[in-house]
């Protein structure tokens, strides 16, 4: 389904993409996406495709805001039926709460229900619409960070059975990495679409390299002759060897990726290495990481094992630096 | 001030606030005759008309207010001062004052009064003249708790009744009205009292027919105290039972 959209009010803001599937749409905080969200729900003054001048109580979407919103004087099924018509309301939406595995807390209010049981009550009073077009407010926002992933799972998997295309805006990459397609908004337009793989395999600017979360973007300028082009990274106070397409004298945003980055063991540093020193030590899930202070900047480099000393030499592959103009 | 102490000065003072609400009432029990509970003639008939016509203007209220009310909280308009002005006048207008104005609008030599009374509608001295007296005491007061009830409905939740098929009247009847009931019965509880209460814009429009305000008034010149109190004991009897219900289930629901 193609979404196309131009506000006016608040913010003047138009979009232009493609919902397949579990798409998300990735921007930051301020960026208007809630704003385009409760657009094309038809609660917002504005023109565009899919529902263009329909009422909201017209359009076929089902809307799920941040915070679930609930009707706190109903319980789960009354939540869902809400949604229905007809006599057999109270057995349908039983049913919808089946789909989203809620079934045996039907007659609990939304108050007594967690984060994530909340948002599948919200999802089967949303599908019950029977919608052309789901549309998802930060799905992720509301939920407990131990249990997100399987509750996202479920509610993708949840859109998949239901055939329905959904679009949730979000500024989580974690939310981004399982979409089926993305895009990406920035200055209030979209600067970049496609699956996650392509866009992570070619991010189009520092600015969607940052929405996706990647660590050590930052801003330089090009200098020097061809073939001996040398990135002048100035809150660092260094120049890095790179090679790029782009001409002498542009001002960029720059990439390293932290999995790149050579940390020298004592004594064993070329001369043309950097210096920093150790901040703080980071372990997760995701692997060992060190973040590091040269200059003014810092950057994040993994530790794949043992540990490191206090002040570092390090070094960046001019084959890992990744330039855009800026 | 230790905090072992301030708790104790919050119960005292709390405690002494209740003392004096009482006072009162404490004399009003003990200057009774309760041997010689006599009533006036005409009293049973002021109780029928206070109740009577009470409920007629709180109907009125009631079904003129909440859209009013519901307005207010939910639009911003140019010129929305004149609105909150407007409201505040008519809270701050003094009871007689407000009877004196209403005599002028809507008596027998006013605008409004002329044209009505020439579609057979008496704005003095009569029942509506009565229920039009209690509509504009306790009207100002409805709309602005009734407000308040509204204005603590989120907004989001009426929209998404709207995303979910639903009419804005639908939404209106199935979210913001049960959401604002406990505020909503607030505000009906207090346009009862200040309705069935009212004495100043009454005197002046709705000397007749006399309500239990306007009866003790007459039975306090006719006879004296003796008379004015076994009709404010079944005053209190009648007029207590409906505040004193929706406040106490308010206070059940909210707890």
């Amino acid at each position: 389904m193609r979404v196309d959209y131009r506000i006016e009010r608040p913010v003047a803001l138009s979009a232009s993409f493609e919902v397949e599937g579990f798409t998300v749409l990735l921007g930051a905080s301020g960026e208007g996406k809630t704003l385009l969200l409760r657009a094309i729900a038809g609660l917002l003054p504005a023109r565009g495709e899919p529902f263009d001048g329909l009422p909201p109580q017209q359009r076929a979407v089902g809307y799920l805001p941040q915070g679930h919103a609930l009707f706190p004087h109903l319980n789960a099924w009354q939540n869902v039926a809400f949604a229905l018509r007809g006599t057999d309301r109270r057995r349908q939406a039983v049913e919808w709460l089946e789909r989203v595995g809620l079934a045996a807390l039907a007659e609990r209010r939304p108050a007594q229900l967690s984060g994530g049981q909340q948002q599948r009550v919200a999802l089967a009073r949303a599908l019950a619409r029977r919608p052309q077009l789901l549309l998802l407010d930060e799905p992720t926002s509301a939920l407990d960070p131990a249990t997100r992933d399987d509750v996202l799972a479920e509610l993708i998997a949840e859109v998949h059975v239901a055939g329905i295309p959904a679009l949730a805006v979000s500024h989580d990459p974690a939310l981004a990495a399982v979409a089926d397609r993305l895009v990406l908004m920035h200055d209030r337009r979209i600067v970049q679409a496609g699956t996650p793989m392509e866009v992570h395999a070619r991010p189009a600017s520092g600015a969607v390299a940052r929405l996706l979360g990647l660590r050590n973007v930052f801003r330089g300028r090009l200098a020097g002759a061809a073939g001996a082009q040398r990135l002048l990274w100035p809150e660092a106070g260094v120049s890095l060897p790179v090679q790029t397409m782009l001409a002498d004298g542009a001002n960029v945003e720059w990439h390293v990726a932290p999995e790149a980055i050579v940390l020298h063991d004592a004594g064993m540093a070329p001369a043309t290495a950097i210096a920093g020193s150790v901040e703080l030590r980071q372990m997760s899930a995701q692997g060992r990481h060190v973040g590091l202070r040269c200059g003014q900047a810092r950057l994040w480099a993994s530790l794949p094992s043992g540990d490191v000393a206090a002040a570092v030499q390090l070094s960046l592959p001019p084959s890992a630096i990744r330039c855009w103009p800026a | 001030m230790s905090n072992a102490l301030r708790p104790r000065l919050t119960t005292f003072a709390a405690a002494l606030a209740l003392l004096l609400l009482a006072a009162p009432f404490a004399g009003l029990a003990i200057a009774t005759n309760w041997r010689h509970l006599g009533f006036a003639h005409g009293d049973g008939g002021a109780v029928a008309v206070s109740l009577g016509l009470s409920l007629v203007a709180l109907l009125l209220i009631v079904a003129l207010g909440t859209p009013l009310a519901w307005w207010l909280a939910r639009h911003r308009v140019r010129g929305q001062w004149l609105i909150d002005a407007l409201l505040l006048l008519s809270l701050l207008t003094p009871p007689l004052a407000m009877g004196l104005l209403l005599a002028t609008m809507y008596g027998p030599y006013g605008p409004a009064g002329q044209l009505l009374e020439r579609a057979g509608l008496l704005l003095t001295n009569s029942a509506p003249a009565f229920v039009m007296a209690q509509f504009y005491a306790a009207l100002p007061y409805y709309v602005l708790a009734a407000r308040a009830a509204f204005e603590g409905v989120p907004r989001e939740l009426e929209q998404i009744a709207l995303t979910l098929g639903h009419s804005p009247a639908r939404s209106f009847f199935q979210v913001s009205l049960p959401l604002a009931r406990l505020g909503l019965a607030a505000a009906v509880a207090l346009a009862w009292v200040r309705a069935l209460g009212e004495f100043g814009v009454v005197l002046i429009v709705a000397y007749y027919p006399q309500g239990i305000p306007v009866k003790l008034w007459v039975n306090l010149q006719d006879i004296g105290l003796s008379a004015v109190y076994p009709l404010l004991w079944v005053f209190f009897l009648v007029a207590l039972p409906l505040p004193l219900a929706l406040g106490l289930a308010v206070r059940r629901r909210l707890a």
